[in-house]
Order: C-alpha cells, then structure tokens, then sequence
C-alpha cells in the first residue's frame, strides 16, 4: 500500500480541492484497487466537507480525523 | 463623542464581532459561492447566498412597512452606470486571485492566514490608487448612466417597493423551502464547531437587517479601505494626498436613525461618519474571527506557502481595492444590502462579478494553483 501524502495547510483556496482533484485523476485506478491511498493534510475548515464530498461523489471513501489543530483526510478505495 | 455616533461605532464593532465568528465558523465565503460555479459546478455556497438574499429582501422591506426603516434606498448607492459594470468585473478577478473577497480576507486573516493579509494590504493600497485615476473614471461613469433618476428597480418602473420585493422574496422562499428539503442546502463538515452555511446566512441577514435599522445601512466597508490607504499614503507624501479631488469628497451626508444631526464622511484619511461605522466593523470583522478560531484550538500563523500565491494574494488584494472604488463599492454591499432591494447600481455590479469571477478561475488553475 502506497501513501501520497499532500499538505496544504496555509494555502489559498481552492487549491485544497483542487491539488486532490488532480492527483485523485492520476492515481485514482490504484486507488480504487486499494493499492493506494491519498492523504490531505488541511486547515482549510471547508475542504473537510467539499474533499469528502467530492470524493465521494467520485466513487472513493473519505474519513477526516482532527492533527494538530488542523484536519487530516483519508481518502481510499476499499474499506 | 455624540451619543448618535456613539450608537453607530458601538452597533457596528458588535455586528462585526459576530460576523466574524459566524463567517468563521460556517467559512461563509462569497468568492467560493461565485468562484466554485466555474470550478467544480458547485452550487452549494451559492444557495445560501441567495437565502441571505431573499431573507434580507424580506426583512427589509417588512422593516420598511413597519416603520423601522426609514431610508430606502440606503446612502451611498447612485445612479446605475457601466462603471458598475466594470467594477463587477474586476472585482471577480481580483476576489479569485486573492482567495477571497473584502470581507472574507478580514474574516480570514483574523484566523492567521498571511495571504489573506498579503491581498488587505493591497486592497489598502489599490483602493488609494484610484484616487490618481477618480477624474477620469467618473467622466466615464457619468457619461455612461443608464437610466436617470431611478436608483432602484421599483423606482425605474414606478411601482412601490412592496409590489415588487414581496413577491419576489415569497417565489424565493418557495424555491429555497424545496431545495431544503432536496436535501441541497445541508452537507457534513467534519470541522470543529461547524457552522451550517444556511444558518450563518440567517445570522448574517439578521445582521444586515440590525445594520439597516441602527445604522441606516447594510454593511459595507470599503470607503474606509481608501480612507486607510490615504492615511498610510499621507505618512510619505501629505501633499500629493491633500491635493486629490477624490480624497476630498464627501458622499456620505445623512442623519442617522436616532439621531437629529446629520453626519458627513468620504474616502479621506480624516477621521468622520464613514470611519465611525466602518472601522468598528473591520476592527469586529477581525476579532471575531480570531475568537472563532482561537476558541477551536485552529488559530497559528499561515505563512508557509507557495511564493506564486503570495504573489497572487497581494494582486488579487490590488485588483480588488481598485475595483472597489471602481464599482463603487463591494460584493457584500451589493449582494447582501443592494440586491436586496433591487438596486440597480448592485444589479449590474453582479452582472460584471460573474463574467469576472470566470476568468478569475481561469487566470487561477493556469497560473497560481498548479
């Protein structure tokens, strides 16, 4: 299993979204076979509802934990 | 101080304070709501702006009818102009490039973000460069007026405002009543002491409603932009400042609610009626927000970040001032206090926002986010 872990803490919006997006299309196969995971380190409080969703939307699982004052999300293939 | 005054600086600091914390909590953002339509066909923020939209059409005109509101249309607004237009415009390209607009960077920027900070200085310093173009801009907009006259739609057509404003506000009501129970105006947030968008939009048109009636306007704060900027400006060169026309005008000439003296203010660095309602509200905007984000344990310094969108911050922040007096005026005057009322000035700002905020988008994943 393969971690890509993306921090985007301090940023400007939308690259929460955005910056996921992007590697979501490039690694989302091995995602969804479960060989794969991404995690987004964030303070962007809106990024816990429009990632998640999103995601969701795309087929993927999502859990968001709280790190350190800011969140951390989990977005993976299989359960 | 005079006890009119007094009323005015107080409301507006608690009216800040508590927009602040509610802008905070829900990241009620009005660049995501427009900039978001482009980006990801997301219509979510964009619902609640136009619940706050409808609800404070509501408010302000029953306001009106029971007696409470006694001005409308509210100061400041004028004859509608392509300069309107124009100003929308800009302002949408400048409020993407700086990740949010002239409340939402305050709103920001008292949660730590240096960004944020980057775009309030130079929407400082683009709101005093325009006072070296004002002369041309408003022949411009002059020459442009589109309809002389009528500064709100009700007035154009000649119908009173209720004829027009209630029915309206009660369609919305309808649409919105489905879409809550779609399910399309909730989502789940995992942020700490989240604030359920829809319920900041109540708060905040609550708000404008309380600004209305105290102040004898909505919230707005962008003539204090230029007045800061001309005071930093003056610190370096008092006579260039002293010697611009647009520092020395006065648009601001009303009597207040409760009060019997009328009080006068514009975009110069003095300290008058638009400091004593628009710095309290900065000054509120801020703090609330730093409580809001200090009380959840997310407040720290965020400085750590690409120079490409430092850059793209502090140009977006320039954009912004600029198209501010432009405009004149911001998004959340217009979209939260003239939309309302069915201004016509804050009709067309909307108009060029939109097109703005597209290419905003577009000059955004190309260039800054990559």
């Amino acid at each position: 299993m393969q971690t890509l872990d993306i921090d985007i803490r301090g940023q400007i919006c939308p690259s929460c979204l955005l910056l996921t997006l992007k590697e979501l299309n490039r690694i989302g196969a091995d995602i969804r076979s479960g060989e794969a995971e991404i995690v987004v380190l964030t303070d962007d409080r809106q990024a816990t509802a429009t990632i998640p969703a999103t995601a969701n939307r795309m087929g993927f699982h999502t859990d968001v934990e709280r790190q350190d004052g800011a969140y951390r999300i989990r977005i993976f293939g299989r359960t | 101080m005079e006890q009119g005054l007094l009323l005015i600086v107080a409301s507006s600091l608690v009216i800040g304070l508590v927009a602040g914390f509610v802008m905070h909590r829900a990241d009620f953002c009005t660049t995501a709501a427009f900039r978001d339509l482009f980006l990801f066909r997301d219509f979510f923020l964009m619902r609640q702006m136009l619940l706050l939209a409808v609800v404070s059409m509501a408010l302000f005109e029953f306001g009106r009818l029971a007696g409470v509101i006694e001005r409308q249309p509210f100061p400041l607004l004028g004859a509608p102009t392509l300069a309107n237009v124009a100003g929308g415009f800009v302002f949408g390209i400048g409020m993407v490039l700086a990740g949010g607009c002239v409340v939402g960077s305050l709103y920001k920027m008292g949660a730590g973000s240096l960004a944020s900070a980057l775009a309030f200085a130079g929407m400082l310093a683009g709101s005093a460069a325009y006072a070296e173009i004002h002369p041309q801009w408003s022949a411009f907009a002059q020459s442009t007026v589109l309809v002389q006259g009528a500064i709100t739609v009700p007035q154009w057509l000649g119908v009173s405002p209720a004829a027009l404003l209630l029915p309206l506000a009660g369609l919305g009501g309808v649409w919105l009543a489905r879409e809550f129970r779609a399910g399309r105006m909730q989502r789940p947030a995992a942020a700490v002491g989240h604030l359920a968008p829809w319920r900041a939009a109540l708060i905040l048109a609550g708000l404008g409603f309380a600004s209305y009636v105290l102040i004898g306007m909505p919230m707005g704060i962008t003539t204090s932009y230029a007045k800061l900027g001309a005071a930093v400006e003056s610190w370096f060169a008092p006579g260039h400042v002293a010697g611009l026309a647009y520092f020395s005008l006065q648009p601001l000439d009303y009597t207040p609610p409760f009060s019997d003296q009328a009080i006068r203010g514009g975009p110069g660095p003095q300290l008058d009626a638009v400091a004593a309602i628009q710095y309290p509200l900065i000054v509120g905007i801020v703090g609330g927000a730093l409580l809001a984000a200090v009380r959840v344990g997310e407040w720290r310094p965020r400085w750590r970040l690409p120079p490409r969108q430092l850059l793209s911050a502090l140009a977006g922040g320039l954009l912004l001032g600029l198209a501010a007096r432009m405009a004149p005026s911001c998004n959340v005057w217009h979209l939260w206090g003239g939309v309302p009322i069915l201004a016509l000035q804050s009709l067309l700002f909307v108009a060029g926002l939109l097109p703005g905020t597209w290419v905003g988008a577009r000059l955004l994943t190309r260039f800054v986010i990559r």
